[in-house]
């Protein structure tokens, strides 16, 4: 006993190691690939110092369904819908780039009020997917109230959608050489009417309950610092990368349709953590409505689609009284059209970030390959540099603020 | 170009690929320009040193790997193409690399330069099979744990091989053969006056030469000649009235039925149940 | 026990069907018997269906697309929380495990072993075709040709995605369902 009392006064050295000193071994913890905050089914692999993560290995491809497979077996026309379910947060930009890359290929003029619909329907599918990650970032974090106001922003924008396309989520309103059907003036005017109103008084208020919240700061300032030059060596594209300070958007700097003509402005963060990607996100969504409102005031009549009837098919009253038409529209819809071989890497700036397709055609109606580059894949592999350090409370803001959506991660 | 896509700095293929040819010298292949976009054949060899150059090169200046994607051309002697695209923010322009491999020869990992490649290098792993030397986590990415084959060749089926289902008895999950309930419709658009080599059925009828005089459906041996009413044949058999009552006398054909027929013994599908008395029941 | 009990009798009396709300004869029954006698008699069973149906705690299992349209019943707009139904994340508290996505073979085995660890009686609503049968990716190497392959399912709801309505409407067959064929042993 003498010899225990000796040591603990610090006479001789402790065989047992006093609390302080208590060596802890690293263990390892599953995260997902069932968890709330995991944003679908992301399986996070984590190695913990405490609560210190030391390693991240996230897992992914829980949701890799084929698509890159099955679209070899499909003609163009089919294809598209695959898009759709890719992003399935922002439907409409994952149609829009390859609808580019087809036009790209075909080399086929686009009627400016298609471009402009196009651009349209684009921006208002960027204020819902960020509507979407907006809201369920400040909930992984702990609020709940602004999540379910921009929810409610959500279901106006589906409701337009769905006048526009016919479909609340999947739309496939996009097509080569235009857009599927023309949109009703009603539907133009009451979107205008949302953005001057509903928009921003249920968007404001929502944002102005988190963005100066001192929990949400505490949260989010100064987690996941991500350099400039971090963020181009690991390939990050939109929002992110703008959040590390680096003004690059596509829509600016490799304008398609109509963006050229559109006055918009690129919130660039100061620091590169998680709440400055989130503030990116805010501003994006105040330039969306800009450019939503210049599309309604610039968008001339005119027809929706391509003249180009290799590709087009002809319209629905023309097939209803005429056998070449209708004989035109069953060939485009079986066969559908051939699109001169040739390789093309398209990338447009999905709400996410730069979202590419990589179309490889053999001249047959169907694409020979057609990579598709997620936006997620790069942001997630950087989780592990990303989160080593930080608390384990924290990669749940890490990952939403990374705003990822495994149907486009793992296609 | 006329159609609306992303518009950058393509003036400046050329220039590229004459900086391209003096940065990257003898490891070049080819390079062309080809839909707008530059692409760069290079030895596989020598990938590294020329994505560090491109990368590195005043001129040239692409910061930024976007994606490696993979093709798959089962002709060629070397049948995979690995295709890095890249960006250069400073110069708005992109750029496809090139080059081509096997299932053995393995292509030097671009981890050291960028490392993002890590994953995009596993995926083609994944999906191709097509090794990468140099990257030390070269794992599965996509498939399921276990996964066997690379899904996205093209001797890979687009169904697979086996499909998953619960097993009672193992009380997990277990994989099996795949058996589809209806295949999968794949259609051939060729258009048959286009050079489609093969008979359909029916075909076989436009074998026949057709008959002198004016157009008819009717072939040669169908026929009636004017002075062929002297002669005993046989009514041909597609006449003008396909349903002519008089030549058909089969109930089968006409639908008609027996004249009193219906109820008769033999005639109803036999009950298992029903105990037949000798040609006498109830009813009689 | 007989699956005919007390309200039900009530409710044939009252010569309506089963299908359409209980009408105000029946509720002023209910009144006069809870304000004369101060409690209700009915059996256990028709007690626990109650119980069931009207606290559906549902099972967050969101795979894919179908998940935005499974998070948007519970938003403010179609309010899925009034019919008691609420989003628990852990499997052990909840009774009913909505299957929202393609399932992927990679996916599966983590499905099972949610579904395995939810407490009895619990039920499963295959959401959208991915999940009904592969939908749009049944030819895929990588999909589960349908979630019953996996789990068994209670209820199917088509659509892709079923809108937010029709999820809600599925929720309501569910508990019709349960009504229809409860008792203490499933």
């Amino acid at each position: 006993m003498s010899d225990y009392v000796s040591e603990l006064m610090g006479v001789e050295d402790a065989s047992d190691p006093t609390t302080g000193d208590v060596t802890i071994q690293n263990y390892t913890i599953n995260f997902g690939p069932q968890h709330p905050a995991a944003h679908g089914v992301l399986r996070l692999v984590m190695e913990l110092d405490g609560e210190i993560i030391e390693r991240v290995d996230p897992h992914v491809g829980l949701l890799h369904r084929g698509t890159e497979k099955l679209i070899e077996y499909k003609t163009y026309a089919q294809a598209i819908p695959y898009f759709d379910r890719l992003d399935y947060c922002s439907p409409m930009c994952m149609e829009h780039t390859f609808v580019l890359a087809i036009e790209k290929l075909l080399d086929i003029e686009v009627p400016l009020r298609a471009q402009y619909l196009r651009v349209f329907f684009a921006e208002l599918t960027r204020i819902s997917n960020h509507m979407l990650n907006l809201g369920s970032h400040v909930m992984d974090v702990g609020a709940m109230t602004p999540n379910l106001w921009l929810f409610e922003i959500r279901e106006d924008c589906y409701n337009f959608l769905e006048r526009a396309s016919g479909a609340r989520m999947h739309h496939n309103y996009m097509r080569p050489g235009g857009v599927h059907q023309d949109v009703p003036l009603k539907l133009l005017t009451d979107i205008a009417d949302w953005l001057d109103t509903r928009l921003p008084r249920l968007f404001e208020d929502a944002i102005s309950l988190v963005a100066d919240n001192r929990i949400f700061k505490q949260r989010n300032v100064d987690i996941a610092t991500v350099s400039r030059e971090d963020a181009i060596a690991w390939g990050f594209s939109g929002p992110m990368i703008r959040a590390a300070g680096i003004p690059w958007d596509l829509r600016k700097s490799q304008p398609y349709d109509v963006y050229d003509r559109m006055e918009f402005d690129i919130p660039v963060g100061t620091r590169g953590d998680c709440y400055d990607r989130f503030m990116v996100r805010v501003e994006e969504v105040r330039q969306s409505a800009r450019i939503m409102k210049q599309c309604l005031r610039d968008m001339p009549e005119g027809p929706i689609a391509s003249t180009d009837r290799k590709v087009v098919p002809p319209k629905r009253a023309e097939m209803k009284r005429s056998m070449e038409a209708l004989i035109h529209h069953f060939k485009l819809y079986t066969e559908g059209y051939h699109v001169p071989a040739g390789e093309v890497y398209v990338a447009t700036e999905s709400p996410k970030g730069e979202f590419g397709v990589f179309l490889v055609s053999d001249g047959s109606n169907k694409p020979y390959r057609c990579k598709i580059r997620p936006t997620a894949f790069s942001h997630l592999q950087a989780m592990d540099f990303m989160s080593k350090g930080h608390m384990l409370a924290d990669t749940t803001a890490i990952l939403g603020a990374m705003d990822i959506v495994f149907g486009e991660c793992d296609r | 170009m006329r159609a609306p896509a992303p518009a950058y700095a393509a003036h400046l293929n050329d220039a590229t690929i004459d900086a391209a040819r003096g940065a990257l010298g003898a490891s070049l292949q080819h390079a062309v320009a080809e839909v707008g976009e530059v692409k760069l054949y290079v030895d596989r060899e020598s990938i590294v040193p020329a994505l560090t150059a491109l990368r590195d090169t005043p001129g040239l200046e692409y910061q930024q790997l976007m994606e490696i994607a993979g093709v798959d051309y089962p002709d060629r002697p070397e049948r995979f193409e690995v295709v890095y695209c890249l960006l250069s923010l400073t110069r708005n322009h992109r750029l496809h690399v090139h080059v081509s491999t096997d299932d053995v020869k393995p292509v030097p990992s671009v981890t050291g330069i960028w490392p993002v490649a890590g994953w995009l290098e596993r995926e083609i792993y994944d999906l191709y099979g097509v090794l990468f030397s140099g990257n030390a986590d070269l794992r599965r990415i996509l498939t399921d744990y276990g996964f066997r084959g690379h899904p996205l060749r093209k001797d890979f089926p687009m169904t697979g091989f086996v499909e998953m289902r619960y097993s009672e008895e193992e009380k997990r999950v277990v994989y099996q053969p795949v058996q589809l309930s209806q295949d999968f419709r794949n259609f051939d658009f060729q258009s048959p006056w286009e050079g489609a080599e093969y008979v359909l059925p029916g075909d076989e009828k436009g074998m026949l030469p057709e008959a002198k005089g004016a157009p008819t459906p009717l072939k040669a041996d169908q026929i009636q000649k004017a002075d062929a009413a002297t002669a005993p044949v046989a009514t041909p058999k597609a006449g003008s009235e396909p349903y002519a009552k008089t030549a058909t006398t089969d109930a089968g054909q006409t639908g008609a039925g027996e004249p009193h027929g219906g109820n008769k013994a033999e005639s109803k599908p036999g009950e298992s149940d029903v105990v037949p008395t000798k040609g006498e029941g109830q009813n009689q | 026990m007989t699956p005919t009990s007390g309200p039900v009798e009530l409710d044939r009396a009252a010569g309506s069907s089963s299908l359409i709300p209980p009408d105000q004869g029946f509720f002023d029954s209910l009144n006069g018997e809870l304000t004369d006698k101060g409690f209700l008699v009915t059996s256990t069973e028709e007690l626990f269906q109650w119980a069931r149906t009207g606290s559906l705690w549902w099972m967050t299992f969101g795979l894919a697309c179908c998940a935005v349209e499974m998070i948007h019943v519970n938003m403010p707009r179609y309010d899925l929380e009034r019919f008691g139904a609420a989003p628990r994340a852990s499997p052990r508290q909840s009774d009913v495990m909505i299957v929202a996505g393609t399932l992927c073979n990679k996916m599966a085995p983590a499905l099972r072993k949610v579904y395995d660890q939810m407490s009895e009686p619990k039920y499963v609503i295959s959401m959208g075709s991915c999940a009904n049968g592969g939908g749009y990716y049944h030819y895929s190497y990588s999909v589960v040709r349908g979630c019953d392959r996996v789990v068994p399912v209670d209820i199917y709801v088509p659509g892709c995605p079923p809108t937010a309505e029709a999820l809600l409407y599925g929720i309501m067959q569910l508990q019709r369902k349960i009504r229809r064929q409860g008792s203490i042993e499933r």
